[in-house]
């Protein structure tokens, strides 16, 4: 059914198809149909570059597009993996874990589709650990009821295409989202992230080339490859074709995903979909990547929710988890949960990020608690200014656009916090510190 | 502009270097360096410490002309990338432009360094790290004076955190570098270290047992750059600006690495390495820099002892050593010069040994002098002289093409840092390795090819491998014509070690012999590494040399053998002529050979006076005591009251190697100085020293008033020494193959770097119309048939019951006890585990032993190490010998 913007479902099949999660369900409902297109009629280069013409972007934020990227997996190399990043840890996303638990076969037949397009005969899911229940459960059944129907396992529908795929669990960590921390967490090493170059597309799962994509990326293939990429171009934007899940959450009615085209404006996700703001208040803030994204304020409600336009905006759609923020939220609270967020999943590795998450979420407390001043409030900008650029990865990077946003919008706030602060009559620090160190040195 | 360099400019200097450099290396050149914590450049580039940013800018390049921009003045426009770089990832490019001191980089850096500061607890007033410490040094330089950070919110860690035994980590100080673990993985291949948690949380952990498990940690508290990592004995010990270094040599292996001796108040503080690319690099093992306890300790001998009634007392030198003169000049004059005999211990320095055999072959008139005894007791190891590694030989940048042969050893154990150069060759550079052995080892991880064959035969399959590389027709013809001898005869004696056959009596796989024969003889450069637990024997050594020259591997600079001799100067004590057939030098005696220490310890020698100095032959056996109780008169030369020393009539007290200067001869022939580091303790004399001092109490004129004036005859007399003057070497190394940042890589102090001499090998002389080498042959002793019972192995393993390092408290929880290693598999069979007891027999001798569970034992297969308390291994496979059929039963 769909929903005013869009006849039927592209993504969210279920909420059209009953009993979509089932394989008789799917293949009732043309399931399997492109599979079956691409093995019988497609050679395995007409797979990429019917998924690179329809512009598919890669929805696990940076929005690189797919296609291309798999282009880049060398031909020569043996063998090959398909990673799939289902470590949905960015908060406010919880978009992949529907597709998952309703519509699992579509996703796992991009998944064989694009290990057909780019030779790889082996393939992974990668699950943060809290999906362990629907990993254990629903989408390991699904994947049994494949491989039971012959579309996974040895010579996939009679032709000569084997592949395996697997479900990998670990153990909970936001670092493991980004794809080399989780091609060594999925290795069984420490979740960290590895140098680029290589690239994974080179140098990945075990030094051999590999594709990493987001659950919904490859949710998008099987639709892509049946219909082609002009029927793909008819939603959303040029550059930022298709359709897009959005997660909607904070002080909405109705929160929840939504899968719109993209290019449709913030407001019509917050009104239309999320029945506006709880009470009707007035829109303070918007999150529109979770906690890595910069916030903009109710004048950003009629951008239009594409890559560009967000960027254009001076924020970026990342994984579109929009969080709302009303009139009634204490800004300063917000930012300080954003950074003790990263404080908690800086994976450690970085000085920057490791100290400066650690660094932001003292000064903010301090300030919360009614003990900063003003030169705490600049402290934040130069905390926040010594990790912009200069982090081994996007994690730490991500912790800087929330803050330094909050202080430009909100400004008032903390500085109203940090005259309490000011009042307050502040210890010698000096000597508070000699004091301690005396007391502590006799403990070493 | 060469292909294979590229020009860049750093902060206004052009620089040139080697493709594929790193920044950071590159700007070493200039004097705007770096500044690193993560980076070494021993390891791979992590990236993590973020302290070496700098701005990058490369040619902007024109879109649609694919040309370099240019600007109105004609010269390329550069554009820089958004965000800094760093320096230790990313490598040169031509043309870029790099900007180290700009203020924008010098803005990140001090940002860094402020936030590595946060909760860092600057306790350097209290840090064994302060004054060599780069954290500090750069706090100092960039850093704010004040922090900025809420002192009440700083993490807090515990101080006194023991990694093991031997290293102690403050947590707090920690800056989350992971070089102490990447040096244990990438370099020790000991992963005995990790970083456990996350974020700020981070920290560093050991889960092994023992704890910290690995014979290279003390490395870590090197290249730790703060003082996080400390060592047990050094902890809390000196200042580093208090302390003296004087460069000196470990005496523990014949490895030789390059050690400072860091003294304070004449006392040694800490042993750290010294940098010798060509030796040890910037490493040394925990036995070099642990095992120095014995030079202070109260246990040293500080006065010469006298026999009288029966009971040893203290005298003065003059007394002993006149004492000295008379009885030997009686026994010689009673019963000529043979009845007197001595024993050098190969921990001498070069010029002791040569004064030694000096002493008995002019003054007394004997041949009767060998330094073999244990292990190596008829090792007669002639192949460095023929083809030992070519000079120049650095294993350091061994790798790709290159093939390396062990054969019988476990470098871990035996020859700790070679050890690590070997691994690094294969797993880090490329090299093939095949490590052949007659169990495993903890080389097997890093070679391509293990070739496990029955213990005694060995020597078939060294003749394996050679039978192999003539039938796949890839042998060095030309190399054989220059070089070798005898080609002929020796192809026709190989007919009987088909492959097949070979295979049938080692039990190695026939492919993997043609294999491993095919992959040395092919190789670009190949290096024979054999150790005693191969077998002593002269078949062995002859096929090994054989197998050197036929593939082309000899006489040139990393091709050749490397024999794992088992003590620091081994090497020296061949060189130098004590062994009772050979002069300084190689050359064969004039007349009779002398009799050997096993000859001479055998009872009914006809001996009736020894001196033996720095060895303990009556520890290792029964019969040796005998023998020794049977003289009539018995000088040794010692630090402690040993065993031997307790018997002497005389006893004289001697210098340990850090209380004197001398030379010793590494398993490389490497010649290396040492110099003089602390007092000896009382009355002790230097080896040499008393060595002239007996001449002249025999007649003897000797003026020799130095170590270096010793040397300086051994240059005149010895060919093979020609060129060794202290002054070569001691001269410093040349600045390429020095590391420049002394303070970054972990050593900060300002003992020099030297080098060493080499000394040629004859198949590098006959490249230059030398004699040639003939290619001998010898039949392999028969190989026995199988025997019932398990293969007891008597393995020489890196802490072990030796005197000196008894004397060493720190290490006191790592030295071997004895015991025997079973396969799990084989303890269940006997109903035994860990630590029970089991009875070992062979022909009527048994001992008993705790058991210990080993996974790297095969079934079958017994290994219990030698020279620990009570030498129970020896009784069963004796003291020369290396394996024995033996019966284990629960006791
Ligand atoms: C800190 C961090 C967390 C990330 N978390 C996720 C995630 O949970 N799921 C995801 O699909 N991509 C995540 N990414 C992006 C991945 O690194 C990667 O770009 C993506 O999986 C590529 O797939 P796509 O091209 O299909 O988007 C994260 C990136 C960063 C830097
Ligand atoms: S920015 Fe650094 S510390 Fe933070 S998650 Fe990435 S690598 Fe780890
Ligand atoms: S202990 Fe030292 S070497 Fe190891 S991670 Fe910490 S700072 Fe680095
Ligand atoms: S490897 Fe040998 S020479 Fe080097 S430090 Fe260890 S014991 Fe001494
Ligand atoms: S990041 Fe370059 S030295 Fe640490």
């Amino acid at each position: 059914m769909g929903n005013e913007l869009l006849e039927k479902y592209v993504l969210f099949r279920h909420r059209d198809v009953e009993d979509i999660h089932k394989i008789d369900g799917y293949t009732a409902n043309d399931g399997y149909t492109a599979l079956k297109k691409a093995l019988e009629t497609m050679k395995p280069e007409d797979v990429t570059n019917v998924v690179k013409n329809a512009g598919l972007r890669g929805r696990g934020g940076a929005g690189f597009p797919a296609g291309v990227k798999w282009s880049f997996i060398p031909k020569d190399i043996f063998p090959k993996y398909i990673v799939v990043n289902a470590d949905e840890s960015e908060p406010g996303t919880f978009k992949d874990r529907e597709i998952m638990t309703y519509n699992p076969h579509q996703l796992i037949e991009g998944i064989i589709m694009c290990a057909y397009a780019v030779g790889a005969e082996t393939a992974y899911i990668y699950g943060r650990g809290e999906f362990r229940t629907l990993f254990l459960g629903r989408l390991q059944e699904a994947v049994d009821e494949a491989y039971a129907k012959g579309f996974l396992g040895k010579n996939i529908l009679g032709s000569d295409f084997s592949m395996d795929l697997y479900l990998h669990l670990g153990a909970g960590a936001y670092i493991c989202g980004e794809e080399t921390a989780l091609l060594n967490s999925l290795e069984g090493l420490m979740g960290q992230p590895r140098s680029r170059p290589p690239f994974p597309a080179v140098e990945g799962l075990y030094a051999k080339p590999t594709v990493i994509n987001n659950v919904e990326t490859l949710t998008n293939v099987p639709p892509i490859v049946a219909n082609g990429a002009d029927w793909y171009h008819q939603f959303g934007t040029e550059r930022s074709p298709g359709t897009k899940i959005f997660s909607l959450s904070g002080r909405v009615n109705k929160p929840g995903n939504y899968e719109l085209p993209l290019g449709t404006p913030i407001r019509y996700l917050i009104e239309e979909c999320g029945g506006g703001v709880i009470d009707g208040k007035a829109v303070k803030g918007i999150l529109p990547a979770g906690a890595s994204s910069a916030i903009v304020g109710p004048e950003a409600l009629d951008v239009t929710m594409d890559y560009e336009a967000m960027a254009a905006a001076g924020t970026m759609l990342g994984s579109a988890s929009f969080i709302i923020m009303d009139e009634t939220v204490d800004a300063v609270w917000a930012a300080e949960k954003n950074v003790k967020f990263f404080k908690h999943e800086s994976c450690g590795k970085c000085s920057p990020c490791r100290e400066g998450s650690f660094w932001l979420t003292s000064v903010y407390r301090k300030l919360r608690e009614g003990r900063g001043s003003k030169k705490d409030v600049e402290m934040l900008e130069t905390i926040i200014n010594q990790m912009e650029g200069n982090c081994f990865c996007l994690l730490g990077e991500f912790t800087v656009p929330g803050v330094r946003t909050s202080l430009a919008l909100f400004r008032d706030e903390y500085e109203a916090l940090a005259r309490n602060g000011d009042e307050m009559a502040q210890p010698d620090h000096n000597l508070v510190l000699a004091e301690q160190m005396l007391n502590s040195q006799s403990k070493v | 502009m060469s292909d294979n360099t590229v020009t860049l400019i750093i902060d206004g200097h052009q620089v040139t270097v080697p493709k594929g450099t790193l920044i950071v290396d590159a700007a070493k050149q200039i004097e705007n360096e770096i500044p690193v914590f993560c980076y070494h450049t021993k390891m791979d580039p992590v990236g993590m410490c973020r302290m070496c940013l700098v701005e990058v800018g490369t040619p902007a390049i024109n879109r649609e002309t694919r040309q370099p921009e240019l600007d109105e003045a004609g010269k390329p426009v550069i554009r820089f990338f958004p965000k800094p770089m760093t320096a230790c990832t990313t490598p040169v490019s031509e043309g870029m432009v790099v900007k180290v001191d700009s203020e924008s980089a010098l803005e990140k850096r001090k940002g860094i360094l402020e936030f590595l500061l946060t909760s860092h607890p600057l306790d350097c007033p209290v840090c064994d790290k302060g004054g060599e410490c780069p954290l500090q040094d750069l706090t100092i330089r960039h850093g704010p004076g004040n922090s900025r950070f809420d002192y009440e919110d700083k993490q807090r860690f515990p101080k006194r955190y023991p990694l093991g035994d031997l290293i102690v980590l403050d947590m707090e100080r920690c800056i989350i570098c992971t070089r102490c673990v990447r040096f244990q993985e990438e370099i020790a291949h000991d992963p005995a270290l990790a970083v456990e948690n996350r974020g700020r949380r981070a920290h560093i952990v050991s889960y092994t047992d023992p704890v910290f498990d690995s014979h290279y940690s003390g490395n870590t508290a090197d290249v730790c750059p703060v003082g996080a990592l400390t060592t047990r004995d050094f902890r809390f010990g000196a200042r580093s600006w208090e302390l003296t270094n004087a460069p000196s040599v470990c005496n523990h292996c014949g490895v030789g690495c390059n050690t400072v001796l860091s003294t304070r108040t004449g006392q040694i503080k800490r042993i750290m390495p010294r940098q010798n690319e060509a030796v040890n690099e910037v490493w040394i093992c925990d036995k070099g820099r642990f095992g120095h306890h014995f030079n202070g300790s109260p246990n040293r001998l500080t006065t010469p002892l006298v026999r009288k009634d029966g009971e040893l007392v203290e005298a003065s030198w003059a007394e002993a050593l006149d004492l000295v003169g008379q009885k030997f000049a009686a026994i010689k004059e009673a019963g000529g010069a043979n009845a007197l005999g001595g024993i050098a211990g190969a921990r001498l320095s070069n010029e002791d040994l040569y004064l030694f055999q000096k002493l008995f072959r002019d003054v007394i008139g004997a041949h009767n002098i060998d330094h073999r005894v244990g292990l190596s007791a008829t090792l007669e190891d002639e192949t460095a002289y023929t083809v030992g590694v070519g000079c120049g030989t650095d294993l350091s940048r061994t790798g790709k093409g290159a093939a390396i042969l062990v054969i019988g050893s476990d470098l871990d154990q035996e020859a700790p840092v070679l050890y690590l150069r070997v691994a690094g060759a294969a797993a880090k550079r490329g090299a093939r390795l095949i490590n052949a052995g007659g169990r495993q080892t903890k080389l097997d991880a890093q070679a391509q090819t293990s070739l496990r064959y029955r213990y005694g035969t060995a020597t078939h399959l060294a003749l394996g491998l050679l039978a192999s590389v003539v039938e796949q027709k890839l042998v060095d013809e030309a190399g054989i014509e220059a070089r070798a001898t005898g080609f002929a005869e020796l192809k026709k004696a190989l007919q009987n070690y088909a492959t097949a056959k070979v295979a049938d009596v080692t039990g190695v796989d026939a492919e993997e012999i043609n294999a491993a024969a095919k992959a040395f003889a092919e190789a670009d450069n190949g290096i024979i590494i054999f150790g005693l637990e191969a077998g002593n024997d002269s078949a062995l050594r002859a096929a090994l040399e054989a197998l050197a020259l036929v593939t082309g591997h000899a006489g040139e600079a990393d091709n050749g053998l490397i024999a794992v001799l088992p003590h620091a100067n081994s090497r020296g004590a061949a060189d130098m002529g004590v062994v009772p057939d050979r002069l300084p030098g190689y050359a064969p005696v004039d007349g009779e050979a002398g009799l050997s220490a096993q000859e001479m310890l055998a009872g009914e020698s006809g001996l009736k006076g020894m001196l033996i100095a720095g060895v303990d032959p009556a520890a290792e056996s029964e019969a040796y005591q005998a023998a020794l109780e049977g003289l009539d008169f018995l000088v040794v030369q010692e630090l402690f009251l040993t065993e031997t020393a307790k018997l002497a009539d005389v006893v004289l007290p001697v210098k340990g190697a850090a209380e004197r200067d001398g030379t010793f001869t590494n398993l490389e022939r490497r010649v290396q100085a040492f110099d003089i580091g602390v007092p000896a303790p009382g009355l002790a004399w230097a080896d040499w020293l008393v060595l002239v001092a007996i001449a002249g109490r025999l007649g003897a004129e000797w003026l020799y008033a130095s170590a270096d004036g010793v040397m300086a005859e051994i240059t005149q007399q010895v060919p093979l020494y020609a060129g060794m003057e202290f002054e070569n070497l001691t001269a410093p190394v040349s600045l390429e193959r020095k590391t420049s940042h002394y303070i970054y890589e972990g050593m900060s102090f300002t003992a020099d770097a030297r080098e060493g001499v080499q000394w040629p090998t004859l198949a590098e002389n006959n490249a230059e119309g030398g004699p040639k080498l003939p290619l001998r042959f010898i039949e392999p002793a028969p190989v026995a048939g199988d025997e019932d019972g398990f293969t007891l192995v008597g393995s020489r393993f890196l802490y072990d019951g030796g005197r000196l390092l008894a004397e060493s408290q720190v290490v006191e929880s790592r030295i071997r006890q004895p015991q025997i290693l079973l396969s799990k598999l084989d303890a269940q069979r006997l109903g035994v585990a860990n630590g029970d007891e089991v009875t070992v027999s062979q022909n009527g001798v048994s001992v008993a032993l705790p058991v210990k569970i080993n996974r790297m034992v095969a079934e079958g297969t017994a290994v219990a190490p030698r020279n620990v308390a009570g030498r129970p291994v020896e009784k069963l496979v004796g003291p020369g010998g290396v394996y024995a059929t033996v019966k284990v039963e629960k006791t």
